[in-house]
């Protein structure tokens, strides 16, 4: 009797199913956090029966085969790529991607990762940095006296410094692409990493054909969508339980073939 | 020895299997595109002796075929998910080169640009071809009704090929939602009346009360089974008691 196992394939992706969708409700609120979704697919097939085997010497054939399927397996957690509602916050150094694209950040140990978290600050040497003080790439070095910053659609980071009322030119910010967005690795804090999935980064100036731009001032929340999250629980919970019969009718099977006398 | 028994177990084999089935589909309850598979049960006379005093009827599950009823569309909001409205099946590049057909549309672009599914197979265009997605284009595009895939810009990048396949009950299944055509089944033609449907998954096609239904009817059945073989097994008990008792 497969079914036991078969059940219990079933009941382990409902279980990741429900571990996929409680990381989406937790990050309801993170800045920038796509949901993911977990995918399933049938396992393998048993061929107990040849289907067209001849069934007799006057050349008919098997019309059908006997194959059991194996279960059910996890094919990936699919990440929504969709665009999170924009948020204003007043904050200078909040930064939102409208469109396509993330921001690059330097790690200390001079690897590159990617984001779409724009909630930037300075660092003490006046360097624009993550919230855990990864600098923003290409480096932007904010000059002491600032007294308000702008950074426009493209990414161009102007300063006003002191009294002047002409903006000083800091830097240009890029952003990066992939071919396929949802090959990207999530490390957590808010940050992707480039596989061979994703395909290597493109350095783009945001504003080109295809590309987001940088809204100022405005933060992307989540694009977790929390009635849908909720239902998937409930279906996720059915699917779990209706599994969990499988094993009991199994289970009550065995017995009742044990008793025989 | 009488050959209750052996009628009796060929009923709880064939519910093994039939449970088996039932707790397969169960488990694929959340899979996209999946098709609910159905046993089928023959009446076996090893006899034929024609004689319908001397018949014994075996069961023996002769196969299973695959329910190809439409599942229900849900939206996800994902550009690369599609699903078929209709009876024709999307083409698929399986391992090895060999085509194969399913109905989960979840695709991903690889890192060489093809449209392939979450296991890595290449969805193909009506000649069988994979389809490659500009790098430029990534994932904004837009799918219409007849699969034609266009660009930011309306250029055609390609078109997803939508087929009628012959024989459906004869296709094996290969796993990961795709299926194999039977070997004299005919080739498969483009289709005419079925739509795709962008940003939509096929759920599964499993009725999960039916499948409810079939585990109480399968324990219930084996349970019979079980008893009869437990009653003849007491017949023979009683008989070789009393036969052997000394007068």
């Amino acid at each position: 009797m497969k079914a036991l196992g078969i059940a219990a394939t079933g009941m382990l992706a409902q279980q990741t199913n429900v571990d996929v969708i409680a990381n989406n409700i937790a990050n309801a609120n993170t800045t920038g956090f796509k949901s993911g979704r977990a995918a399933f697919q049938d396992l393998i097939y048993q061929s107990v029966l040849q289907e067209g085997a001849l069934t007799s010497t006057d050349g008919t054939a098997r019309p059908v085969g006997l194959n059991v399927g194996l279960g059910v397996q996890g094919a990936g957690v699919v990440r929504l790529n969709t665009q999170g509602g924009l948020i204003q916050t007043a904050n200078q150094l909040d930064l939102a991607i409208e469109g396509n694209g993330y921001f690059v950040v330097n790690r200390p140990d001079g690897t590159l990762a990617y984001t779409r978290s724009g909630n930037f600050n300075l660092s003490a040497e006046g360097q624009i940095v993550t919230l855990d003080g990864y600098e923003v790439d290409p480096g932007v070095n904010v000059p002491s006296g600032t007294r308000e910053i702008a950074i426009n659609a493209q990414g161009v980071v102007m300063a006003y410094v002191d009294n002047e009322t002409t903006p000083v030119e800091l830097g240009q910010l890029s952003m990066a692409t992939f071919l396929n967005d949802a090959g990207m690795k999530p490390i957590g804090n808010n940050l992707l990493e480039e596989t061979t999935a994703s395909g290597e980064a493109t350095t783009v100036t945001p504003g080109d054909p295809g590309v987001g731009v940088i809204r100022q001032g405005h933060l992307e929340n989540s694009n977790v969508n929390i009635i849908q999250q909720i239902t998937d629980l409930i279906s996720a919970q059915r699917a779990y339980e209706m599994n969990s019969k499988s094993i009991e009718t199994a289970d009550q099977m065995l017995q009742t073939a044990n008793q025989i006398k | 020895m009488g050959t209750t028994n052996y009628v009796s177990l060929s009923l709880a084999t064939a519910l093994q299997r039939s449970l088996d089935i039932a707790a397969h589909n169960m488990a694929n309850a959340s899979t996209a595109g999946y098709k609910a598979t159905h046993p089928l049960m023959e009446a076996v006379d090893p006899t034929n002796s024609g004689d319908a005093t001397q018949a014994v009827n075996y069961v023996r599950d002769k196969g299973v075929y695959v329910d190809a009823t439409q599942g229900a569309l849900v939206p996800t909001g994902n550009p690369l998910d599609v699903a078929v409205s209709g009876t024709a099946w999307l083409g698929f590049e399986a391992e090895g080169g060999q085509a194969a057909y399913g109905r989960d549309g979840r695709l991903a672009v690889d890192n060489e640009g093809r449209l392939v599914t979450m296991s890595g197979a290449a969805i193909v265009d009506v000649s069988g071809a994979p389809i490659t997605i500009p790098s430029d284009a990534g994932p904004s595009i837009t799918i219409a009704s007849d699969g034609t895939i266009t660009d930011r810009q309306g250029a055609t990048i390609g078109r997803i090929g939508m087929f009628d396949v012959p024989q459906i009950d004869k296709m094996t299944a290969l796993g990961n939602g795709l299926f194999v055509p039977a070997a004299d089944a005919g080739a498969a033609q483009p289709s005419e009346n079925s739509k795709i449907a962008q940003g939509y998954t096929e759920q599964s096609n499993v009725k999960p009360v039916v499948e409810m239904i079939h585990l109480m009817d399968i324990q219930r059945a084996y349970e019979r089974a079980v008893k009869m073989m437990d009653d003849e097994n007491d017949l023979t008990k009683q008989a070789i008691q009393r036969l052997g008792r000394v007068v």
